[in-house]
């Protein structure tokens, strides 16, 4: 197995067009442990940690552009004011450890339905950047996940940044699992008030082959915010529509039973994070100045 | 030299070589650097559940650069025929369970046996299997006894009259899971020979016993083996007698005529060191109206493989805890295609208590007696099944003092009713109980030359701190400080000793130590110190001469369950045990030994099961990324403390063992005040979110 190593992202783009298998490694949090599970044997792995461009994260128009390499605990330590949902999300990674080492970038990669970040992303309206010597080009986080562990970037691409822009409204994660800590999902949700632009944005991980958004949901409770101008009256959010809200992002899983949970229990268990996220959110934004 | 009169036993002195453990000085089994050129052996799994090995194509992978040998059915050296069938390795084409070791590859380096052993080609003749344990399964059939000689069944009175006069009835059947112990360093053996004499370092809880097993299979005199286990990085049981790592090793050290080092990947231990049998058990009980119990029956289905013969004893403690007129239990076992089950931390004890010590809750709740009173009325005046007296018995303070420390006395019994915002909130509680064991050992002490002085037992330990407090109990005998003592362990040449296992280390070393100290004192005060004395003593009379009373420690759990409404997330933010376990040598490894089985019990409660797929006879979630055991964040306030117990006729220190006992009763702590909390009886460990969540009040 050959270990390339560039130093630059014009070298890691080279590389990476010269060696279309190879697998960009980061942390190795995932990729290390597939290939000690025998799961996978790349041709070559592709070290992008020297490669500056991709562990630095800074405001590019108004937007953060997070590098793919960022680790989770930078994000919740210096991010946590612009990419709330996102921090949250990070702060159920793994251990400590893994949090130090994992990037989003390694996450996307993978692009497991169990990812963490991937229902922040989802729901942050997150834009992911692709690069190859041939170009950039960015591909919406709603049509990046293609199917189980199958993502939009093609052999010759790297996963080089996101790009997200700071919310105008609260944001919130919840992930369930069956112990504490340093544990992957049974089910997961994120979530997203958009109040600048009225609209609703969700991610639900763990339920289905991909990452999804559950778009019924959301146009439902941004069509019935709108209607009862909750958006301007910041009146309280009925229980009722939380619930309908909680109800309608479970009919958009398709989960399967496995030895983490049964396909019941993470619809159901989809059906109360909705519904707590949405009241936690809209309390949030009820107490909120100037947002 | 200076005698003191003040005593080492009872202070908490640190961990001896807990300096040399964190800066990586202290060298474990396969870290011996002054070997030099060391091979290593990377071991072949089936593929199949039943069958046999038609043949090993080895050709493609002999010819690789740094395959030093490539070990088969077909060439592997003869052993002699062990006790252990397990041992057998290589011996013959049968192969009995998925991932039972088929072949073997050595080589220059890991990597290169690694990969030349998954590119072997290996030819099966596969059959049908059979490896899913069942109530009614046809090969369930009564073993001659169970672990380690227990009589299989036992009865006493009229069971059946007894339960169809009884004013209150329980019947009820638990199941536990497979569950399998995984410390944290695996299984690692190094062999070397010199000529016909073979040195095995390795991680194990008893060098002496694994000297005579290799002895024995090799065909050599035991002076001839020479087994070294001076640093161990835990056990659990999974450690407790020589293992297959170790014959390979030997084996294949004497072939490439190097020193050989095989570590097992977590995903073998998951197969080839034993695990916890899944148990099915159903409890009858018969109680008056006031929960006086009149009927126990307590009947367990476990599996064994067919290699080796393992029969837990499941319902053994349930013959000495309660107090009833009449009492049945036994043991049925079946046969399987499965990896062969054994030791893990209480066998026996630990998912026998779950089954008892649920069925008591229930009794409680169906005689609306306290579960803390009706375990108190219950209690014998003698161990129910010999009659004879116990050494000590303080279950009843263990509870009454766990129920203070807890604050059980304002518990509200009706369950499902207190809420903390959307969490369900109840308690519980449990007995536990495990044997206070004693083996026979032997041990020398020696005046040093230089001062001090130097005791040797070939003890183990194996992260417990028995190094430490053999330290501490030597040092009384020889009425010296703890600075003045040396204590050498985990060395075969040092004769014949108990395993650390059964929790019988401390009293069966501690008794040699006491032994070999005092005598050395009173040799010393006769001579004079003149510091070139040695004493040797062997406790096998003294031991052989402990009879007349039943021998058990003693305790009780308490746990805190909050169960949330919508989901069924479980959390237990307190646990606390209390214990009456005799003298304590060293308060500070006591408690971590108390807490850490505790801990293993909460695992065993919410987390660990071995899912078994049916369709290929393995388990598929044989490693710690799908095995979950308890993280940190699942311990919130946990607690050991311990009654004041005085034995003198447990052992001469007084002491009982305490690796065991604390995982004792842990999970029917847990499982009675998640009932508590919820109203919902999960029988079936481990307590899933998805088992709650049809019960959970609206």
């Amino acid at each position: 197995m050959d270990f390339l190593q560039p130093s630059t992202m014009a070298e890691a783009l080279a590389a990476k067009a010269e060696h279309p298998g190879a697998v960009p490694i980061a942390g190795g949090t995932d990729v290390m442990v597939e290939m000690n599970f025998d799961k996978h044997r790349p041709p070559a792995l592709l070290d992008v940690t020297r490669v500056s461009e991709l562990t630095e994260w800074g405001m590019d128009d108004g937007r953060v552009r997070l590098g793919a390499g960022v680790s989770y605990t930078r994000i919740i330590d210096e991010l946590g004011d612009r990419l709330p949902g996102l921090a949250m999300a990070s702060r159920t990674v793994g251990s400590p450890q893994i949090r130090n080492r994992g990037t989003v970038g390694g996450n996307l990669g993978a692009a497991s339905p169990a990812g963490d970040a991937h229902p922040a992303l989802l729901a942050a309206d997150a834009e992911i950047e692709l690069q190859s010597t041939a170009g950039t080009r960015v591909v919406k986080a709603h049509e990046f996940y293609l199917g189980v562990k199958r993502n939009a970037a093609r052999r010759d691409e790297l996963i080089t940044a996101i790009v997200l822009t700071p919310p105008s409204g609260p944001q919130q994660f919840c992930k369930i699992g069956t112990r504490n800590a340093m544990v992957i999902s049974v089910a997961a949700f994120g979530l997203a008030l958009h109040p600048d632009r009225r609209v609703v944005r969700t991610g639900i991980g763990s339920v289905a082959p991909t990452p999804r958004r559950a778009y019924a949901a959301e146009e439902f409770l941004a069509a019935e915010l709108e209607s009862a101008g909750l958006w301007e009256s910041r009146a309280e959010l009925p229980t009722a529509l939380a619930r309908e809200f909680g109800e309608k992002v479970k009919a958009a899983g398709a989960p399967i039973d496995d030895v983490r949970g049964t396909a019941a229990y993470r619809l159901h268990s989809l059906a109360v994070m909705a519904r707590r996220a949405v009241t936690w959110a809209w309390t949030d934004y009820r107490t909120a100045r100037g947002t | 030299m200076t005698a003191i009169t003040t005593r080492a036993v009872g202070s908490s002195p640190t961990r001896i070589e807990g300096t040399a453990k964190v800066t990586g000085a202290a060298r474990y089994s396969t870290e011996q650097d002054h070997l030099g050129d060391v091979a290593y052996l990377w071991p072949v799994p089936a593929t199949i559940a039943k069958g046999r090995v038609e043949a090993v194509d080895s050709d493609a992978v002999a010819g690789l650069p740094g395959v030093l040998a490539v070990l088969t059915p077909d060439n592997a050296p003869r052993l002699e025929t062990p006790d252990d069938a397990e041992l057998a390795v290589l011996q013959d084409h049968e192969v009995s369970y998925r991932g039972q070791f088929v072949a073997a590859v050595v080589a220059t380096s890991l990597e290169t046996a690694r990969e030349a052993a998954a590119s072997l080609h290996i030819t099966y003749a596969e059959v049908p299997h059979d490896s899913e344990l069942t109530e009614n399964h046809p090969k369930l059939s009564k073993p001659e006894k169970v672990n380690p000689a227990f009589p299989t069944d036992t009865e006493d009175g009229d069971v059946d009259a007894a339960l169809a006069a009884a004013a209150v009835t329980v019947d009820a059947t638990y199941r536990t899971p497979p569950v399998h112990n995984n410390p944290m360093e695996p299984h690692a053996s190094l062999a070397v020979w010199l000529g016909h004499e073979l040195t095995l370092y390795d991680s194990l809880q008893g060098a002496f016993a694994a000297q005579q097993a290799l002895a024995k299979l090799f065909a050599l005199p035991p002076a001839s083996v020479h087994v070294i286990n001076e640093h161990v990085g835990g056990g659990f049981g999974s450690k407790g007698t020589v293992r297959l790592g170790a014959v390979l090793a030997a084996m294949a050290a004497r072939e490439v005529g190097r020193p050989v080092k095989v570590v097992l990947g977590r995903q073998h231990m998951f197969t080839v060191v034993g695990y916890r049998t899944p148990t099915i058990q159903r409890v009858r009980l018969g109680a008056d109206a006031d929960g006086q119990l009149t009927a126990i029956e307590h009947a367990a289905i476990e599996q064994t493989s067919t290699v080796l013969e393992f029969a837990e004893q499941t319902t053994v403690a349930t013959r000495i805890m309660y107090a009833a007129g009449s009492r049945r239990t036994s043991h049925r076992l079946a046969a399987l295609d499965v990896p062969t089950p054994r030791w893990m931390r209480a066998p026996g004890e630990c998912p026998g208590m779950f089954a008892l010590e649920s069925a008591m809750d229930e009794l409680a709740v169906a005689t609306g007696v306290d579960p803390v009173e009706i375990r108190i009325r219950n209690e014998p005046d003698v161990e129910p099944e010999s009659g004879k007296p116990f050494s000590s018995r303080n279950l009843v303070a263990c509870l009454r003092e766990g129920a203070e420390r807890f604050g059980w006395a304002a518990r509200d019994p009706r369950p499902g009713v207190r809420r903390d915002g959307r969490w369900l909130v109840g308690t519980g509680v449990a007995a536990s109980t495990y044997p206070s064991y004693v083996g026979p050992s032997t041990a020398s002490a020696a005046a040093e030359p230089g001062g001090g002085f130097v005791v040797r037992i070939s003890a183990a330990d194996i992260g417990t701190g028995a190094r430490t407090v053999l330290t501490q109990i030597a040092a009384d005998a020889l009425r010296v400080r703890v600075e003045e003592v040396r204590v050498e362990i985990g060395d075969s040449s040092f004769g014949q000793a108990a395993l650390a296992g059964g929790s019988m280390g401390t009293a069966s070393w501690g008794w040699a130590v006491t032994r070999a100290g005092e005598r050395l004192r009173a040799a010393l005060d006769e001579h004079g110190g003149d510091g070139r004395l040695e004493v040797h003593v062997d406790t096998a009379e003294e031991v052989k001469a402990r009879t007349g009373f039943a021998y058990h420690a003693f305790g009780a759990q308490y746990a805190e369950a909050r169960v949330d409404l919508d989901t069924g997330e479980v959390r237990v933010p307190r646990l606390l045990g209390v214990f009456g376990v005799g003298r304590i040598v060293n308060p500070r490894t006591a408690r971590s030994q108390l807490i850490g089985g505790m801990t293993m019990g909460l695992s065993m409660a919410l987390h660990e099961e071995g899912v078994l797929d049916p369709a290929f006879g393995d388990y598929v979630n044989h490693d710690f990324a799908g095995y979950h055991v308890a993280a940190a964040a699942d311990v919130a306030d946990i607690d050991a403390v311990w009654v004041d117990e005085q034995d003198e006729h447990v052992n001469p220190l007084g002491v009982k063992g305490i690796g065991e006992i604390g995982i004792v009763g842990t999970a029917a702590a847990v499982a009675n005040a998640v009932f508590h909390a919820t109203g919902v009886r999960v029988r079936d460990l481990p307590i899933r979110l998805d088992k709650l969540l049809g019960g959970l009040p609206g």
